[in-house]
């Protein structure tokens, strides 16, 4: 298993769903979870999940400039940490956000958002 | 262990470290320890200190934005993300970035760097 092309396929995953079906992010999480987005920390895939719908904005449209990832320790997590441009429905310009993910493995053989920090990038 | 309180303190050894003697950061890396600087790969202390030491610049100095963490998982981890400015002695302008640390701990009580990635942020 490749972790590029793991970190490559999740990230595509993400953002497609965050985009087209914002409510499909609650699978790739779980109790355990952990967001905080913008300096505010949630927990659990359903508070996550929710702080995520509840975001005010209907329509977006995430543009991925650059991902990395490392395995993240002997339990075979990885780590990812992207940036991007976030186009939101109305506005002239994107913003720019920078987002990390710790990923780890499923017994099932995929993986699941155990940490996840969004930070945007203000010039 | 407050958490929160060990990222501060992290974060500001890190780049006071960094930015009066870079080659102090040896300490905090270990053989198992990657860097990922730009989008290219180091592993193990002595090359990502080989690395940092030979970044295209003397003098430099980081001030810190935001810092965000998280506990990584059962194995006492610890996810850091942190953005700022780095401030070229020379240049004009400062630039921006984001960085993001995964600590471990170290049996003496301390921490050092497992997974270390760090992005500019373009405007």
């Amino acid at each position: 298993m490749d972790p590029n092309a793991v970190a490559k396929a999740f990230v595509e995953h993400y953002y497609s769903t965050f985009d087209t079906n914002r409510g499909g992010l609650a699978n790739l999480y779980q109790d355990g979870s952990m967001l905080t987005f913008e300096g505010q920390p949630f927990q659990g895939a359903q508070n996550i999940a929710a702080k995520l719908a509840s975001l005010p904005f209907q329509q977006c449209q995430h543009t991925i400039t650059t991902v990395d990832c490392q395995p993240s320790g002997p339990t075979g997590g990885m780590v990812v940490f992207v940036s991007g441009n976030l186009q939101l429905a109305g506005e002239q310009h994107a913003l720019k956000f920078s987002q990390m993910f710790h990923l780890m493995p499923t017994p099932q053989g995929s993986f699941y958002v155990q940490n996840d920090i969004f930070r945007l990038n203000y010039a | 262990m407050d958490p929160d309180a060990v990222a501060k303190a992290f974060v500001e050894h890190y780049y006071t470290t960094f930015d009066s003697n870079r080659a102090g950061l040896a300490n905090l890396y270990q053989e198992s320890s990657m860097l990922t600087f730009e989008g290219q790969n180091t592993q193990g202390c002595q090359s990502i200190v080989a690395k940092l030491t030979s970044l295209p610049f003397q003098q430099c100095q980081h001030a810190i934005t935001t810092v965000d963490c998280q506990p990584s998982g059962p194995a006492g981890g610890m996810i850091v993300f942190v953005s700022g400015n780095l401030q070229l002695t020379g240049e004009q302008h400062a630039l921006k970035f984001s960085q993001m640390f995964h600590l471990m701990p170290t049996p003496q009580g301390s921490f050092y760097v497992l997974n270390d990635i760090f992005r500019l942020n373009y405007a």
